[in-house]
């Protein structure tokens, strides 16, 4: 296990290799690259906005006073940015071995620096949607505090990566065995999405009356639910509705820690039939 | 205990160990039930799978010192390019282990990590990088890898995918021809481009060779065999059948095709035999005739 972490450090050169090829053929092939990537989720985040904040009227689960600061809006876009680049690490995991199996039927590296490339590639496109977000915040007047950006903040990013690579591990490897994984998390993909509460405050399942006490817990046993709660509470300083619950909170720590270990543990697993399947 | 282990260079020893090696795959369901062990029974095998493997190569043991050219002839099917996908690690052996000792070029796919989308010059780049030139020895051999693959200077900047398939074949080569690393595994593809460029591959190989370089080669063309091999593997129905001269290893070979061809036309006049014989049976008089 240590020998293994240390060839993959090896070959870490091999991993920004990928990464950077990876966003030279994305963004060369269209003048607008960047423009189009973020064009997406402004538009979705235009949509919701209507459909759930003025027609729904999800944005009564805020808190009364966060309107000052930014409002349904910027929680709207707090959580759709980041949840953009966790949505295609998940549509891009079952894929990350088979595309690139010339290279590793030809090439004899430390299998795992390609799911490693594959979440790589998206944590530097996620930082390619802080200068829009930044935006929002200042155009809406998000309320950071120091302690949000110390300890939220890369607290959430930490969370979502790991959590990201331990899913990017397991899908990688089984969906070379089982081909259907690739469907399958596409519609996980959805319900996590409405299961994360990126939509609306996480407040209004918990204080609602007609959830019973054991669904609001299985609600917050969800690890993404509160990384998602962490993504947003950055720019709500002091709004209590908006932070993580201490039960949120070790279900999003414990969760990631969990999920990188089991798909660390799949992949190493499966390593030698997929190398076989390739 | 199954493994594959690299070693560093020149600690003396042969270069490449192999120890009763075997690799197994499944047939028919296995591998989707597999992975229902995994989850479910553990690591515990179902003993009544026996009947669902096959193995494609078992029990192959040999050694090749520095400096061999070690040719791999057999049928097709019968396990050589599996072979030497173990010796380059991008296998794992089910049974026995493979120690190599030294960095491996494996020139299993020549066009292996081009992307479509990129220059020839990014590729270049890129594919030297990952096989772990640094950008210093790139930039240094740069000219003389393009000039090698007699692609045009206009050219090198378009994208790969407007190359023709042997431009791309050619830079594969031309780059990876610089490598230096002291094994070199190559399954079949020293015929690649026309006839001109397949000379200067021809001794491209030969300067490696004499550099006291470890090579293997997986082929059928006798000709490549004789020119370059000094050690012939003879790969028979998934085990090692020869271990010689290459000579005796292609006259082995050849022997045996010999044999299978002959059954196979003994094989093919009984049938045409007992066909007619039916038709006599069946049609009388008309078949009778007709013979």
């Amino acid at each position: 296990m240590a020998s293994r972490t240390l060839a993959v450090w090896e070959h870490r050169k091999v991993v920004g290799l990928l990464v950077r090829r990876d966003l030279k053929v994305k963004y060369q092939q269209s003048v607008l690259g960047y423009a189009w990537t973020m064009l997406e989720p402004m538009a979705m985040t235009l949509v919701y906005f209507f459909v759930f904040g003025v027609i729904l009227e999800a944005n009564r689960g805020m808190p009364a006073d966060a309107g000052a600061y930014g409002g349904f809006l910027l929680f709207l876009v707090a959580g759709i940015l980041p949840w953009t680049t966790f949505g295609q690490i998940l549509g891009e995991a079952p894929r990350a071995m088979i595309t690139h199996s010339k290279l590793i039927t030809t090439m004899k590296v430390p299998r795992e620096i390609f799911p490693l490339a594959t979440v790589g590639t998206k944590f530097v496109e996620y930082l390619l949607t802080w200068p829009v977000l930044l935006v929002f915040v200042f155009a809406l007047g998000g309320r950071p505090s120091v302690g949000g950006l110390l300890l939220w903040l890369p607290l959430a990013v930490v969370l979502t990566f790991m959590f990201g690579l331990g899913v990017t591990l397991f899908l990688s490897s089984v969906n070379v065995l089982l081909r259907d994984v690739e469907r399958l998390t596409r519609i996980l993909t959805r319900l996590l999405f409405y299961g994360s509460a990126i939509l609306f405050p996480a407040a209004m399942v918990l204080d609602s009356e007609d959830v019973p006490g054991w669904a609001a817990t299985v609600f917050q046993l969800n690890p993404l639910m509160g990384i998602f709660q962490m993504h947003r509470t950055v720019w709500f300083a002091g709004f209590e509705e908006l932070t993580p619950t201490t039960l949120a909170l070790t279900s999003s720590v414990v969760g990631s820690v969990l999920m990188l270990i089991i798909g660390y543990w799949t992949f190493r697993r499966l390593e030698m039939s997929v190398l076989k399947e390739l | 205990m199954a493994q594959t282990t690299y070693g560093a260079e020149g600690t003396g020893g042969p270069v490449i160990e192999a120890k009763g090696l075997g690799v197994s795959f499944a047939v028919n369901r296995r591998r989707k039930r597999s992975l229902r062990e995994m989850f479910i029974h553990g690591s515990k095998r179902d003993p009544n799978a026996e009947g669902d493997e096959f193995w494609p190569l078992r029990d192959v043991s040999f050694e090749v010192a520095r400096g061999d050219c070690v040719g791999i002839v057999g049928k097709n099917g019968t396990g050589k390019s599996t072979l030497l996908k173990l010796i380059a690690g991008v296998l794992m052996p089910d049974e026995g282990e493979v120690h190599v000792r030294g960095k491996v070029a494996p020139l299993l796919e020549l066009r292996a990590g081009f992307n479509d989308n990129l220059t020839g010059r990014e590729n270049v780049y890129l594919v030297g990088s990952l096989h772990g030139m640094s950008e210093k020895e790139i930039d240094e051999r740069f000219e003389e890898i393009v000039d090698f693959a007699e692609i045009k200077p206009k050219f090198i900047d378009s994208p790969v995918r407007h190359y023709s398939s042997g431009m791309k074949v050619r830079l594969g080569f031309a780059l990876i021809s610089q490598l230096e690393h002291p094994i070199m595994l190559v399954d079949e593809v020293l015929a690649v481009g026309d006839k001109a460029f397949k000379r200067k591959c021809y001794e491209a190989i030969d300067r490696m060779l004499a550099n006291q370089r470890t090579m293997v080669l997986v082929s059928h063309s006798e000709k490549d065999l004789r020119r370059f091999c000094n050690r012939g593997l003879y790969i028979k129905g998934g085990g090692l059948a020869l271990d010689t001269d290459i000579e005796a290893a292609l006259d082995a070979y050849n022997e045996d095709t010999k044999v299978e061809i002959a059954e196979r036309k003994k094989r093919e006049a009984e049938k045409k035999r007992a066909a007619e014989a039916g038709r006599e049976d069946g049609e009388g008089p008309t078949g009778g005739q007709a013979a």
